[in-house]
C-alpha cells in the first residue's frame, strides 16, 4: 500500500511541477529582451483551457489521433515514475530499467509522429520525418552517456548510476546530455517552439491539427519530457551521495532550476541552427557523450 | 507422450498433407495444424524439462544410418515452425485461395507441406549427410514457394537470385560437413567441443548458414525474395526460413569448438547488420522490401547477441554472455512473431490494393480497420518498444552487452560500439515503421489504388490475431518463456548455470503489464474527454491553406530523406527527373530508386567481368580442327620445353 501511495505522491510531483519549467525558460527569455513576458504559470492556465475546450478533428484522422497522444503522456508518465529523484531514490528500480526508461521516451515520440501523419497534412510529415530522424542520433548520444554512467558505477539501475562522482567526464557528459536535452525538447538551436514558420518547426509542426484535451496532453508530456531531461542531467552531473539529504534535495532543486535558466538564455542568445548543421551538433554530442564514456573508463581502469 | 511420437505423428501427417493437398484443401489444412500441434507438443515437451530426445535406427538412408535428436535449442526453433506453419497455413486459405489461383494454389500446398517437413528435419537430423539432404530439400521447398506466381519475371528473376545464393551457401555447407566428417571420421553429428583442430571450420558453417540467415553482406537474394514471394510465404521465410541460418550458426558453434576470433567477427557482423539492414529498410518505398531489410536488422541484433556469447565463452564464460544468447534466442522468436504478423498485414493491403508502393497507398485504416491496428501493433513490436515482445528481448541483449562493458576486459570493446550501433538501428527502425504505417494506413488515399480495398477476411485476419497475442504475451509476461530460452542456453554450452544469470524479468513483467494499465486508462480517459459534445470533424486545418489535396501529402521518400541522406554513400539511390518546362508545362517526373548496393553494385560487375571472360575464353574454342591440332603441338612443345629447362623434376 505504502508503495502505491509513494508511487501517486510521486506521479503527482512531477505532473504537477512540470509546467512551471517552460514558464520560467519563457520568463528568463523575456527577462533577457527587457520585456515582461509571460506569467511563469502560464501554462498552467493554457492546459486549463485547453482540457475544457472541445475537439476538432481531420476528417481523415483515425481513433489513433486521440490515442497516440494518451499513450505518448501515458509512457512519459511511466519514465517520470523510474525516474529516481535525488535523495528520495526511486520508487520503482531494477536492473535494467535505464533501458526502460530509454524506450519509454521513444515509445512517446512514436505515438507523436503517428499522430502527426494522422491527418495527411504535408508540414505535419515534415515535423514528424525531422523528429524520427534526430532521434537516431540523440539515441545513440543517450546510450553513451548511459554507457559511461554505467562504467562508472559498475551497474545497469538508475539508481545507482546517478550517484557517481564528479570527475573530468562529468563536464564533457553535462555537455553531451545538455545538448541532448534541447534537441530532445525541440528547443533553440535544434528547433525554435515559437516560430510561426511552420516549414523549419520539428515539434510544433507534428501538433499543427491538434486540439482541446489531446493538445494539452502533448503539451504537458513535452513540459514532463524537459523535466525529466533536466533531472536526469542534474544527477547525472552532481555528486548527489556526497551530499545530505536535504542538501541533495536542495542541489536537485537548483540544479533543475540551472538546467532551465540555461535553456532561456541559450534560446535568447542563439540562433536556430540551419537544418543541416543539426546533425553535426547532434555527432558532437555523441561524441561528448563517448569521450566522457572513455575519460570514465579510464578512472575506472587506474 | 514422449517427443517421438509426436515428432513420428506430425511427420506422418505432413507426409500424409503433401499427398492429399494438391486436391483436398480443407484435409490438407487440418492435417498441417494436426502436425503443428504434434511439433509444437514435441518441442515444448523438450523445453518445459522433458529432457532431450534422441533416437537411432538401424536404417541406412543413404548408406549412413538414422539419427534424430531434438534438444532445447532445437526445440527453440521447432516451436517457431511450427507456429508459423500452422499461422501461414491458414492465411494462405484466402489469401492465396483456390478460386484466385487454380493452377498455384495446390501447388502452394503441397510445397508448404515439403517446406515444413524439411525444416523440421533440419532441426532434428543429427548426421551430417542427412543434415546436407534435408536442407537442401529445404532450400528447394523454398524455391518452388517463392516462385509460386511464376508469370510474372520479377518473380521468376528473384527466385533464380535466391536459388543461386542458397546454392553458394549450400557448397560451403558441403565443404563444412565434408572436411568436419573427414577430421572426425563419422558423419554423426554431436558435441565435439574438445577437438580443437575443427575450429576454423567454424568459418566454412558462418559463410554457409550466413547466406541463408542472411545478414549483411550475404544478404542480397533477401529483399527481392521475400518481396516478391505471396505474403504467406514471405511470412514464413522472413520469420522462420531464415532461422535455420541462425539455428545453423547457433548449433556448430555450439557444438564445435569456435575460433578465438568467432565471437568478435559474428558481434560484428550482427552490428553491421543491425544497422546497415534498418538503413536500408528505412530508404525503400516498397513495403515488402521494407520489411525484408528489416529482417536483415533482426537477424544483425540476434547475431550481436550470439557474438556477445562466443566472446563471453572465448574470455573465461562471463555471465553476460549467458544474458546476450538468452535475448537472441528470445528474438528469435520475437522476430518470428512480429515479422509474420507484419508480412501477414502487408499481404491485406496488396490483397485489397494490389500494389506494394507505399507513394500509392493512404488512408487505409478506414477501409482496413483490424488490418491497421494489428500493422501499428507489430510496428510498436519490431520497433523494440515496451510493452511488448521486442523490448523484452533487446533488452536481454542489452543486458549482457552492459554487462560485458562494465566487466571492462577485452570483449568490452566490441559489445560498446554494438550497444551503441543497436540503439542508433532501434531508432531508425522506429522512424521506418513510423513511415510504413503511416503512408499506407493514415491520411488520405493518394492514388485510386484504395478505392476497393476492403478488410481481410477471418481466415486472414484470425493468424494475425494469434500472432499479435503471441507478441503482447511475450511482452508482458517475459518470466513465463524464461525458461524454455534458458534451457536451450544451456544445451549450447553446458558449462553455463542459467540459474546465476540476472534478469530480472518477473520485475520488468510487472512493469510492463502496470505499464499497459496505464496506457489503456490514460486512452479510455482522453477518449472519453475528446469525445463529447464539443467535437467538431472538419478538413485538415495545414496551416489554414483553403484546398489541400491528397498529393500534398509527404510521402515515403521524403519521410526517411533525412536519414538516406547521411547514408548517400551505401545507398547510392538512382534518380531520373524531368522538370516542368515552360508555361504550359506537359508531364514532369521524379523518380528514385534505391538499387540493392551489395548485389548491383559488387556481385552484379564482378559477374559481368566473369561472364565477359569466359566469352572471351571460348573464343578458344570453335570447331576448327586444323586449330585444335595446333593447341595440341603447342601444348606439346610447351612440355617438352619445361621438361628440357629442367622445371619439372
Amino acid at each position: 500500500m505504502t508503495t502505491i501511495c509513494d508511487l501517486i505522491l510521486r506521479l503527482a510531483w512531477s505532473l504537477l511541477l512540470a509546467p512551471l519549467l517552460p514558464g520560467i525558460i519563457n520568463k528568463v527569455k523575456a527577462w533577457v529582451a527587457c520585456r515582461r513576458g509571460p506569467p511563469v504559470l502560464q501554462l498552467y492556465y493554457d492546459l486549463a483551457k485547453l482540457w475544457n475546450k472541445g475537439v476538432v478533428l481531420s476528417t481523415l484522422a483515425s481513433p489513433g489521433f486521440v490515442i497516440a497522444p494518451a499513450v505518448a503522456w501515458a509512457a512519459l508518465a511511466g519514465a517520470a515514475l523510474l525516474m529516481p529523484l535525488g535523495p528520495l531514490g526511486s520508487a520503482v528500480s531494477f536492473r535494467g530499467d535505464v533501458l526502460l526508461l530509454i524506450y519509454l521516451l521513444a515509445l512517446a515520440r512514436f505515438c507523436t509522429a503517428w499522430a502527426a501523419m494522422e491527418t495527411g497534412s504535408a508540414f505535419e510529415g515534415m515535423g514528424s520525418a525531422r523528429e524520427v530522424s534526430y532521434a537516431v542520433l540523440t539515441e545513440a548520444a543517450m546510450i553513451a552517456a548511459v554507457l559511461s554512467l554505467s562504467v562508472q558505477t559498475d551497474s545497469v539501475t538508475l539508481v545507482t548510476m546517478l550517484t557517481p562522482s564528479a570527475g573530468p567526464g562529468a563536464v564533457l557528459l553535462a555537455a553531451g546530455l545538455f545538448t541532448v536535452l534541447l534537441a530532445e525538447n525541440c528547443r533553440v538551436p535544434f528547433d525554435d517552439p515559437n516560430t510561426h514558420l511552420e516549414l523549419t518547426m520539428i515539434h510544433e509542426a507534428m501538433i499543427l491539427d491538434h486540439s482541446g484535451p489531446p493538445l494539452a496532453a502533448i503539451l504537458h508530456g513535452a513540459s514532463l519530457k524537459l523535466l525529466l531531461f533536466s533531472v536526469l542531467l542534474v544527477q547525472a552531473v552532481l555528486p548527489m551521495k556526497e551530499m545530505s539529504q536535504l542538501g541533495a534535495a536542495g542541489a536537485l532543486a537548483a540544479g533543475v532550476l540551472t538546467v532551465t535558466v540555461g535553456v532561456g538564455l541559450i534560446e535568447s542568445l542563439l540562433a536556430r541552427l540551419a537544418f543541416r548543421r543539426v546533425p553535426l551538433l547532434l555527432t558532437t554530442a555523441f561524441l561528448l557523450c563517448v569521450f566522457a564514456l572513455l575519460v570514465a573508463w579510464k578512472e575506472v581502469a587506474k | 507422450m514422449t517427443p517421438g511420437p509426436l515428432l513420428l505423428l506430425a511427420s506422418a501427417a505432413l507426409i500424409t498433407s503433401l499427398a492429399v493437398g494438391a486436391w483436398w484443401s480443407r484435409m490438407w489444412l487440418a492435417l498441417i495444424a494436426t502436425a503443428a500441434s504434434a511439433g509444437l507438443g514435441a518441442a515444448l515437451r523438450v523445453l518445459l524439462g522433458g529432457g532431450d530426445w534422441e533416437w537411432r535406427s538401424g536404417f541406412l538412408p543413404g548408406g549412413e544410418p538414422l539419427h534424430l535428436r531434438l534438444d532445447s535449442l532445437s526445440a527453440v526453433f521447432l516451436v517457431l515452425v511450427s507456429v508459423a506453419g500452422a499461422a501461414g497455413a491458414v492465411y494462405a486459405r484466402e489469401y492465396w485461395s483456390e478460386r484466385q489461383y487454380p493452377a498455384s494454389a495446390p501447388r502452394g500446398r503441397a510445397w508448404w507441406s515439403v517446406l515444413l517437413l524439411s525444416m523440421g528435419l533440419v532441426l532434428t537430423v543429427s548426421n551430417g549427410l542427412h543434415f546436407l539432404i534435408a536442407w537442401e530439400i529445404f532450400a528447394i521447398a523454398g524455391y518452388f514457394l517463392v516462385t509460386l506466381d511464376n508469370q510474372r519475371s520479377a518473380v521468376r528473376s528473384a527466385g533464380w537470385l535466391y536459388l543461386a545464393a542458397s546454392h553458394a551457401g549450400t557448397m560451403c555447407l558441403f565443404a563444412f560437413f565434408a572436411s568436419l566428417a573427414g577430421r572426425t571420421g563419422s558423419w554423426d553429428l554431436g558435441p565435439m567441443r574438445e577437438q580443437t583442430n575443427l575450429a576454423p571450420l567454424f568459418w566454412l558453417a558462418l559463410f554457409g548458414f550466413g547466406v541463408k540467415a542472411g545478414f549483411f553482406p550475404l544478404h542480397i537474394w533477401l529483399p527481392s525474395a521475400h518481396a516478391n514471394a505471396p505474403s504467406h510465404v514471405s511470412a514464413i521465410m522472413s520469420g522462420v526460413a531464415i532461422k535455420m541460418g541462425v539455428y545453423g550458426i547457433i548449433r556448430f558453434s555450439g557444438w564445435l569448438p569456435v575460433p578465438p576470433a568467432a565471437g568478435w567477427v559474428v558481434i560484428g557482423l550482427g552490428a553491421a547488420s543491425a544497422l546497415l539492414g534498418i538503413t536500408f529498410a528505412l530508404a525503400q518505398n516498397d513495403f515488402k522490401r521494407l520489411l525484408a531489410y528489416c529482417s536483415v536488422e533482426n537477424v544483425g541484433v540476434i547475431l550481436i547477441g550470439v557474438g556477445a556469447a562466443l566472446l563471453a565463452v572465448t574470455h573465461g564464460d562471463a555471465v553476460w554472455g549467458r544474458l546476450a544468447l538468452a535475448g537472441a534466442l528470445l528474438h528469435v522468436w520475437n522476430h518470428g512473431a512480429f515479422k509474420s504478423l507484419l508480412f501477414f498485414g502487408a499481404g491485406s493491403v496488396l490483397h485489397a490494393t494490389g500494389t506494394r508502393e507505399m507513394s500509392r497507398l493512404g488512408g487505409l485504416w478506414r477501409a482496413m480497420p483490424w488490418t491497421a491496428g494489428l500493422f501499428a501493433l507489430g510496428s510498436l513490436a519490431v520497433a523494440g518498444l515496451p510493452p511488448l515482445n521486442g523490448f523484452v528481448s533487446e533488452w536481454l541483449v542489452y543486458l549482457g552487452l552492459f554487462d560485458a562493458v562494465a566487466s571492462k576486459e577485452p570483449s568490452a570493446w566490441a559489445a560498446l560500439p554494438a550497444a551503441v550501433m543497436l540503439a542508433m538501428a532501434g531508432a531508425m527502425a522506429m522512424a521506418g515503421f513510423a513511415k510504413a504505417g503511416a503512408m499506407i494506413f493514415l491520411g488520405a488515399p493518394r492514388t485510386a489504388a484504395t478505392e476497393h480495398a476492403h478488410e481481410c477476411g477471418n481466415w486472414m485476419l484470425g493468424p494475425m490475431l494469434a500472432l499479435a497475442g503471441v507478441c503482447v504475451a511475450i511482452g508482458l509476461a517475459p518470466v513465463l518463456f524464461w525458461p524454455a530460452v534458458a534451457r536451450a542456453v544451456e544445451a549450447w554450452h553446458p558449462a553455463w548455470n542459467t540459474a546465476e544469470t540476472t534478469a530480472p524479468l518477473v520485475t520488468l513483467g510487472t512493469a510492463q503489464v502496470m505499464l499497459a494499465i496505464l496506457f489503456l486508462a490514460a486512452v479510455a480517459w482522453l477518449w472519453r474527454k475528446a469525445h463529447t459534445d464539443n467535437l467538431r470533424r472538419g478538413p485538415t486545418w495545414d496551416c489554414g491553406y483553403a484546398m489541400p489535396t491528397a498529393r500534398m501529402q509527404y510521402t515515403s521518400a521524403p519521410f526517411a530523406g533525412i536519414t538516406s541522406g547521411w547514408f548517400h554513400w551505401l545507398l547510392l539511390p538512382e534518380r531520373k527527373m524531368r522538370k516542368p518546362r515552360g508555361l504550359f508545362p506537359e508531364d514532369s517526373l521524379r523518380l528514385e530508386r534505391v538499387p540493392e548496393t551489395v548485389l548491383e553494385r559488387i556481385i552484379g560487375p564482378v559477374g559481368t567481368a566473369i561472364m565477359l571472360a569466359s566469352t572471351t575464353a571460348r573464343r578458344l574454342q570453335h570447331g576448327r580442327l586444323q586449330f585444335y591440332i595446333l593447341y595440341v603441338v603447342a601444348g606439346w612443345f610447351a612440355l617438352e620445353f619445361l621438361v628440357l629447362s629442367g622445371g619439372a623434376r
